[in-house]
């Protein structure tokens, strides 16, 4: 087993194994599983295995993000954040003196996410629509950083309404982009482009990549206010 | 907003979002939450019944190949299987077979039986629950369809937002697309779960696009009105849907 330790982003390990590389969170909730990741032990530590595949923040460090932004003992806002895979991750990543904002329209899914929040302490479910902010703006604060991964056709909108309302100055926002919901008949790389030609008006674009192969016709900005 | 940080005011937030989340998540079960999960097991149980009848035709037919030849539909052989109690015909070409062997199949022959029981008795209760949910697009698109276009739009209330043309090819999302991409060389669907109604079947091929079109125009007034818990117009709209493709 190869050995697990620090990568170049903060509060993320890596491994080499069989020439692919392995990223790793440390855990939280020792011994308690989010998803059916793989748990190993290291000198008494406990990391959680971070599948790229299913976690579109965990492709973007595996294409050789330099800078995501989270850090220790921020305050984050989730918006699309389904049943909690990558928010457990970015629940690792900030620690117990952290914050995440978790928010999802669907009801079905916020059930599974309150069975998350109710393990780790750092996690504050949201049931609410993000497209309107002001909605659930009295059950959140200023934030250090805004993650947003929603399929919806309107997200550049959704994504900039929340970073008016939320975000500090000088805070990260990241964006993940689905061409395919934005519209399917369009070529993918057209409406990135187009993605971030809105982008660029109100934020400084610090990185973009496309999530292939882990995520078909997806890309992530990663953006200053 | 609030700009405060600190432990302790987290503390209070992760109460409030937890607490207030897990009302949300109580309060957003409703009709169409029951009818979708309904009708999907309906679904379910049709291709259950299917796969099951077929082994049950091969088995049985071991036995009483006379038999299973004769009866068309898997629900009348099931019920005749389980009438007959392994009598046949005394120069039939099926093997000589144990009671033992015999038992098995009326097992399974049971099994399916109440299987198709089961769907009965959802299918009822569906309509019981639309009655008071939806009467006029149960009046206008029948049980099934109706179940099926709420489960497709998720609620109600997303259905009454809905276009009638969206409702039109609503479950033909697949045909839709190949179309949208390739442009001209896949048609557009006439249909989707519309295509399953009685009113189809009736007219002439060329006229499918059409009785789906008008259709979907009705659903989408019945459901209007089945939303803001209007007068009950159903009969209405079917009767002017029959007037018009007689």
């Amino acid at each position: 087993m190869a050995k697990i330790q620090k990568s170049k982003i903060f509060e993320v390990y890596e491994a080499e194994e069989e020439k692919r590389k392995l990223l790793y969170t440390i855990n939280l909730t020792p011994e308690v599983k989010v998803y059916d990741e793989i748990l190993t032990k290291q000198d008494n530590i406990e990391y959680r295995r971070w599948d790229p595949y299913s976690s579109k923040l965990a492709a973007l460090i595996l294409k050789g993000c330099p800078n995501i932004g989270f850090r220790k003992n921020d305050i984050v806002l989730y918006l699309g954040s389904a049943s909690g895979t990558t928010v457990s991750h970015v629940s690792d990543i900030v620690g117990k003196e952290g914050f995440v904002f978790a928010v999802d329209i669907a009801p079905r899914v916020m059930r599974d996410l309150v069975f998350v929040c109710e393990e780790r302490k750092n996690i504050a479910p949201i049931l609410a629509d993000a497209n309107r902010p002001e909605s659930f703006a009295d059950r959140a604060c200023e934030v250090d950083i805004i993650y947003q991964d929603i399929a919806q056709k309107n997200q550049v909108e959704i994504f900039l309404k929340n970073i008016k309302l939320f975000l500090k100055n000088n805070g990260y926002a990241l964006l993940a982009v689905k061409a395919r919901s934005i519209d399917v008949t369009k070529n993918p790389k057209d409406i990135f482009k187009e993605v971030k030609k809105v982008l660029e008006k109100s934020l400084t674009i610090i990185d973009f990549r496309p999530l292939e192969p882990f995520q078909k016709d997806h890309c992530m900005f990663v953006c200053k206010k | 907003m609030e700009k405060t940080r600190g432990r302790e005011h987290f503390e209070s937030l992760y109460k409030k979002n937890l607490e207030l989340t897990k009302k949300q998540v109580k309060e957003s079960v409703n009709e169409d939450s029951f009818i979708a999960h309904a009708i999907g097991n309906v679904g379910e149980l049709d291709k259950a019944i299917n796969l099951l009848s077929k082994r049950l035709r091969e088995w049985y037919a071991l036995y009483n190949p006379e038999m299973e030849r004769e009866t068309g539909e898997h629900e009348k052989l099931v019920q005749a299987v389980l009438e007959n109690k392994g009598k046949r015909e005394k120069n039939s070409m099926g093997a000589e077979i144990s009671s033992g062997d015999l038992s098995q199949i009326m097992l399974l022959a049971g099994q399916i039986k109440e299987l198709y029981d089961l769907r009965k008795k959802h299918e009822s209760y569906l309509e019981e629950i639309m009655k008071k949910h939806c009467p006029n697009m149960l009046e206008v698109a029948g049980v099934l369809i109706s179940a099926k276009l709420l489960e497709h739009a998720g609620s109600l209330r997303r259905l009454m937002m809905m276009p009638a043309s969206t409702i039109q090819i609503l479950g033909a999302e697949k045909a839709l697309f190949r179309h949208l991409k390739t442009g001209k060389k896949a048609k557009p669907p006439k249909y989707g779960i519309l295509s399953q109604h009685p009113l189809i079947g009736k007219v002439k091929k060329e006229e499918y696009g059409k009785v789906a079109r008008t259709l979907a125009d009705k659903i989408s007034i019945a459901v209007k009105v089945d939303y803001f818990k209007g007068k009950f117009i159903g009969d209405k709209l079917k009767e002017e849907l029959e007037k018009k493709f007689q």
